[in-house]
């Protein structure tokens, strides 16, 4: 069962995943980000730590967060991928469309 | 209608009535086995409640799944048709809510003097409710409404026995709603079925009918797409201009089902216009990118590999969207190079994306393998992916055609898979330059 929490720090909203992120189980995860970037959220961070696995619809999810946050200059950045995630993004060149981050620390140390 | 008899005043009489009431649970299981119309099987069912306890009305309310309320589904007496119309109930809201909430049976003999019964039911029927008999409908365990019956006729009192036949009546008429929501559900479930095969035919005709071919055998084509569902977001097409160039386009939209097949349907419809506009890949992909990303919906992307061979010279342009490396089978030593390249991202995601080319020289006999994910993350029942390394590992060796290929492949990725589900669509082209 996935679990998504929200975590609001001075200057950016951690969405944090818990579990596989696949066609049934990414709208659990589109509803938190697509609620966030409604609210024009600065910057959305992504805690993918706690997520083994994500096929194309997770992917999917993450790029209509970045879209949407890229159309009031927000930002959306990713961290704590695991080696299954981080080959995913890598093997379709995904790295090159999201910033991604070792940590927390690491991601927060880019906002301005 | 049977009176309220005890066993000391006439033994006869007693049994004659328990006999009754036994024949009307037999006659409530034939109406309930005689239908499937749900609202038919209702209303027989609480018309013979209604008599056999002796009662001036019924009523069925429902749990609306949605909403969480207690809807009427069924209301026999003078103002049934009102009770419908008007009355709904929050679980543990009037007598009805109660049982529901409680999951008990119960008797009310004096519904005002009750401070569960919700006076609005009166109030808006015009109804004088006196007594009632409520049982909780179970199935399995969940409760899905509540049966009442209310005001016993000619002054007599709902009785334990009561109680205990209609609370029988409950049990049958549950069921009778699980069957005949399963069956619905079935239907539906067939009808979506139905419609699914009918797309995935259409589906199959985007997907090219023939392999191009070459009059005086330059090259040979093999291709197969399998979708792990009805219909699938995997797709290849092919594009030939004049005598010397042809192009094998291969792609894996992002997602599964009806969304990724609408997503390539309009995909190949785009790529095939395109390729009558400029033979130019490079111009071709820019193009069918700014497409994507204009009407981009929901984040949905593409990966994408479009290759060009000039079929004079064995040529081959490799132009990849965040698709996975093509494979080159090498004639003269059977041995399979990945080709990687710089590449660029997906299509659909970045507006004005770049996406440089990487020339591959092939010599006579050589074949390029292009490929979905649905390939090398084929899973077997121990989770074990087929993985690239073993595509590489499997295709080194001397082949006799394309087609051989295709079908040698898919076979082993069957044989390696076993009885695990096919979790993703599987698309193989292969190109042979003759």
């Amino acid at each position: 069962m996935l679990e998504v929490t929200t975590r609001n720090l001075e200057n950016a909203v951690v969405v944090a995943i818990k579990g596989d992120v696949d066609l049934y189980s990414s709208p659990k995860v589109r509803k938190i980000i697509i609620s966030l970037t409604k609210k024009k959220t600065k910057n959305v961070m992504v805690d993918l730590t706690q997520v083994a696995y994500m096929d194309s619809s997770g992917v999917a999810t993450l790029v209509e967060g970045l879209q949407q946050v890229g159309k009031y200059q927000g930002s959306l950045k990713l961290f704590g991928l695991e080696s299954a995630v981080r080959e995913v993004f890598e093997l379709s060149r995904l790295d090159k469309v999201f910033e991604i981050y070792q940590d927390e620390e690491q991601a927060l140390g880019t906002l301005a | 209608m049977p009176e309220l008899i005890s066993p000391k005043q006439d033994e006869i009489s007693y049994l004659k009535y328990k006999l009754d009431r036994l024949s009307s649970l037999i006659e409530v299981s034939i109406i309930i086995n005689s239908t499937l119309d749900l609202d038919e099987v209702m209303i027989l069912v609480m018309e013979k409640a209604q008599s056999v306890m002796g009662a001036e009305a019924s009523s069925i309310f429902l749990i609306n799944e949605q909403t969480g309320k207690l809807e009427c589904e069924i209301a026999l007496g003078e103002v049934g048709p009102v009770v419908k119309e008007k009355i709904e109930l929050s679980i543990g809201e009037g007598i009805a809510g109660w049982c529901v909430q409680s999951t008990k049976p119960l008797i009310v003999p004096d519904a005002k003097s009750d401070s569960r019964f919700a006076k609005k039911m009166d109030e808006e029927t015009g109804f004088k409710t006196r007594s009632i008999l409520a049982v909780p409908l179970k199935v399995r365990n969940k409760i899905i409404g509540v049966a009442e019956v209310i005001n016993p006729v000619r002054g007599r009192e709902f009785t334990q026995d009561d109680l205990d036949l209609f609370s029988t009546f409950g049990r049958q008429v549950a069921l009778a709603i699980e069957n005949a929501r399963l069956h619905k559900t079935s239907l539906e479930k067939q009808k979506i079925e139905q419609q699914l095969d009918a797309a995935r035919i259409i589906q199959e005709s985007f997907m090219p009918q023939t392999a191009p071919t070459s009059k005086d055998h330059r090259f040979e084509v093999a291709a197969k797409s399998i979708a792990a569902t009805a219909i699938g977001g995997d797709f290849y097409d092919f594009a030939q201009f004049e005598e010397d160039t042809l192009g094998v386009f291969i792609g894996d939209v992002s997602g599964k089902g009806i969304p990724a097949a609408l997503y390539m349907a309009r995909l190949v419809s785009d790529f095939r216009f395109h390729t009558q506009l400029t033979r130019e890949p490079e111009e071709t992909i820019k193009a069918i990118n700014n497409l994507l990303v204009e009407r981009g919906r929901r984040g949905m992307f593409v990966t994408l590999q479009y290759t060009i061979l000039n079929i004079l010279t064995g040529l081959a342009t490799i132009i990849t969207g965040g698709h996975l490396p093509a494979l080159c089978v090498r004639a003269a030593t059977q041995k399979c190079e990945i080709i990687n390249s710089e590449g660029g991202v997906p299509l659909g995601i970045l507006p004005d994306a770049v996406f440089p080319s990487t020339e591959i020289q092939l010599q006579h006999g050589d074949y390029l393998i292009f490929f979905t994910d649905g390939i090398t993350e084929a899973k077997n029942l121990q989770d074990k992916q087929y993985s690239l390394e073993r595509v590489v590992t499997f295709l080194e060796k001397k082949w006799t055609s394309a087609d051989e290929i295709v079908d040698a492949l898919i076979t082993s990725i069957n044989d390696f898979a076993s009885d695990a589900r096919q979790h993703d669509d599987i698309t193989l082209v292969v190109l042979k330059w003759c």
